[in-house]
């Protein structure tokens, strides 16, 4: 063993940890997946399981958020930020246990707060609505394994730092922040009338920007050099996109309470707010294709490379399509509509979600010492590709029919509007179904590389995974 | 190089990074943003331009529409004139003494205010209605009872109004019977609730209802005969 180099002692100090923060991810973006299909299945027809009060659609839509979110998300970022800081610093991952008994609280409050969520114990309000109880265990969770991902970047051996570690410290450090204030406005000291709502939404779209978004930023600033083996391409304007959006994004999400019953101001600085974040995006996307377009054939070649890429331009595209629904003219026709489903699974499955596969793709392989299948991967990656464009161009297209036809009075609603809308909805049933699918092939590449032979090893492990 | 490359694992790419090497030139990179350039960079200038763009329509749309920052949304100051403030008022009377008749009067007067031939005397056209105000707020204040004749017709032989056991206030006796005379084709003007309250003064020592030809006296010159 003493030939081993110093990456191959980082990659085991944080197998345990990133098997058990991986495995976990897996399960709740399986158990997202039902939830998806379920509530698509509900918007076609009204009568599916109608008899069961658990799996009423305002429940099981929430239920996916969350689960999506902090489930699949959460765990997810655990896993690739622990890496990825340990990679840049040259430190070992430490306090593995401390790790994954808070990341067992993590799961478990989660577990308890879908099940009151079905339970009809919402908090209402949005991306909060696990019952406030399970909260302080989430926070004290995420607390334990922010701290030790601080103590990785302590210990790093060279002190300047780069750009994938601002993304991942400050988004890391950015959560608890955001869930503080909310929970303070909310439940500790509830603010009152317009300003709860205001918070609320708030939060939870700053949770996707402020939390997901530098993830995936940050490890896409990791993953594009270390496959292509050349640095960054305008490296400098990195600083610049990096404080844009910890000024701005915040800022920018208000333009989402256009059309409401809030004070003027509050949407029209959230217009102004994203429509400059216009520089951000660009800065990213400058960074990043410019890098991958100087090598474009290793892109291809490489499939942890392509589902970054992929998941760059989406945040490309859907950045800017957003930028373009916060001006209130669009606003007008698309507020209210299906488009919002767009943005968030955009976001979330499009962008975030194709990044992180790609780094858990790039990783995995050197953790565990075991190569996935190639088919399995490419099959991966053009199911979850065709499913995330399908699935989008349905709420697009459906949430443009959907506000143009919604704007005309004179339209009997459910005869004209309900009907031309409905095609869409069993577009993305189907779509959800693909991604279903393709998310059960990537759970079973990241399992068959975890546990090779589940019968003789790691059995401990997985029992805790599947509490 | 050759080292670092033969130190990563034989299942990476060789021509792939280290780490180390990825933190060590962005740093580099950071520090030194490009090569010093002797020719004019148009792409600054073009930046410039987009910016100021930029801010000139975000301010556009902040002046347009955050209404100041003022909590309530722009309000339409409509300046009424001095008729059209009458007009509502004297509407809004008129539909208060209408509730007021539906709920106390129309049972026996009738919604069409026709009363029942020979028992309730119509209010419709009745001499008794568009005769002086003191008439009808007398009446309403203290009752009537004994024959009348409306319009030729006699009534009063069975039930008779009797409305000192009735609490009424001023205001709601000069609605209604603001109402019943300009309802159903009368055409009488207002009484005020100033004017009911110096009529209830008057007649306050007044224990029992009105006598039809009491009334008649009172306002002979009303009744116009």
């Amino acid at each position: 063993m003493s030939e081993e180099s110093p990456d191959q002692i980082i990659d085991r100090s944080a197998k345990y940890v990133f098997s058990f923060f991986l495995s976990s991810a897996g399960l709740w973006l399986l158990a997202a997946a039902l939830f998806a299909y379920l509530a698509a299945a509900k918007l076609t027809d009204p009568y599916f399981l109608s008899t069961c009060e658990f799996l009423t659609y305002g429940k099981i839509k929430v239920a996916q958020a969350n689960a999506f979110v902090y489930g699949w998300g959460g765990n997810a970022i655990f896993a690739v930020s622990l890496w990825i800081l340990a990679r840049l610093s040259q430190a070992e991952v430490r306090g593995s246990v401390f790790l994954i008994f808070a990341g067992v609280i993590w799961n478990l409050a989660i577990t308890f707060g879908l099940l009151g969520i079905l339970d009809g114990h919402m908090s209402g309000h949005e991306m909060l609505e696990m019952p406030s109880e399970v909260w302080p265990a989430m926070l004290v969770s995420y607390l334990i394994i922010t701290f030790l991902a601080l103590v990785i970047h302590r210990s790093r051996q060279i002190k300047e730092t780069i750009a994938p570690q601002w993304f991942i410290l400050s988004a890391l450090l950015w959560f608890p922040a955001l869930f503080l204030i909310a929970w303070n406005g909310l439940e500790l000291n509830p603010s009152r009338g317009t300003l709860q709502t205001v918070l609320s939404m708030w939060y939870g779209q700053s949770l996707i920007w402020l939390w997901l978004t530098p993830v995936a930023l940050g490890a896409a600033y990791y993953l594009i050099p270390a496959v292509l083996g050349r640095t960054i391409d305008k490296y400098y304007l990195a600083v610049f996109g990096f404080w844009c959006i910890a000024a701005l994004a915040p800022w920018s999400v208000l333009h989402h309470l256009e059309g409401g019953p809030v004070p003027m101001w509050i949407p029209a600085i959230g217009t102004v707010m994203s429509i400059a974040m216009v520089f951000p995006i660009a800065v990213a996307s400058t960074n990043f294709h410019s890098t991958a377009f100087l090598d474009i054939g290793k892109v291809w070649s490489s499939l942890p490379l392509r589902f970054v890429i992929f998941g760059t331009l989406s945040y490309t595209v859907s950045s800017y399509i957003g930028v373009v629904f916060s001006l209130p003219a669009v606003a007008k026709i698309t507020q209210f509509t299906i488009i919002n489903e767009f943005h968030f699974n955009q976001r979330v499955y499009g962008f975030f979600s194709m990044i992180i596969f790609g780094a858990v793709y790039f990783a995995l392989p050197r953790i565990t010492g075991r190569e996935i299948p190639k088919a399995a991967k490419s099959f991966h990656f053009w199911t979850s590709t065709f499913g995330v464009l399908l699935l989008l161009l349905a709420y697009l297209l459906g949430g443009l029919t959907h506000g143009v036809l919604a704007g005309q009075p004179t339209l009997p609603w459910s005869s004209s509007v309900i009907q031309s809308v409905q095609p869409y909805f069993l577009i993305t049933k189907i779509a959800f179904v693909i991604l279903a699918f393709s998310q059960f092939v990537f759970v079973i590449n990241v399992w068959r590389v975890i546990f090779p032979n589940p019968f003789s090893c790691c059995f401990s492990n997985k029992k805790e995974v599947s509490a | 190089m050759s080292e670092d490359q033969q130190k990563s694992r034989n299942l990476s790419n060789p021509s792939e990074f280290s780490d180390e090497e990825i933190v060590k030139s962005h740093v580099e990179l950071a520090k030194f943003k490009h090569e010093p350039t002797k020719n004019f960079l148009k792409a600054p200038l073009v930046f410039v331009f987009v910016f100021g763009c930029l801010i000139f329509v975000c301010s556009i749309q902040l002046a347009h529409s955050t209404n100041s920052f003022q909590l309530h949304p722009p309000v339409d100051v409509v300046e009424l004139t001095a008729e059209e403030k009458e007009s509502m008022r004297l509407e809004k009377k008129i539909s208060s003494g209408e509730k007021i008749f539906a709920a106390r009067c129309a049972s026996c007067h009738q919604a069409n205010g026709m009363g029942i031939e020979g028992q309730f005397p119509p209010l419709a056209g009745s001499e008794w209605v568009s005769a002086d105000a003191g008439v009808i707020s007398n009446i309403i204040l203290k009752g009537l009872k004994g024959e009348i004749s409306v319009n030729g017709v006699k009534y009063g032989t069975s039930a008779a109004v009797n409305m000192a056991a009735v609490p009424i206030s001023d205001r709601e006796i000069a609605n209604v019977s603001t109402y019943v005379r300009q309802a159903w084709g009368n055409d009488s003007v207002e009484v005020t609730e100033e004017f009911v309250s110096q009529v209830r003064s008057e007649h306050a020592a007044k224990q029992d209802q009105w006598v039809g030809d009491e009334l008649r006296s009172m306002f002979s010159d009303s009744f116009g005969n």
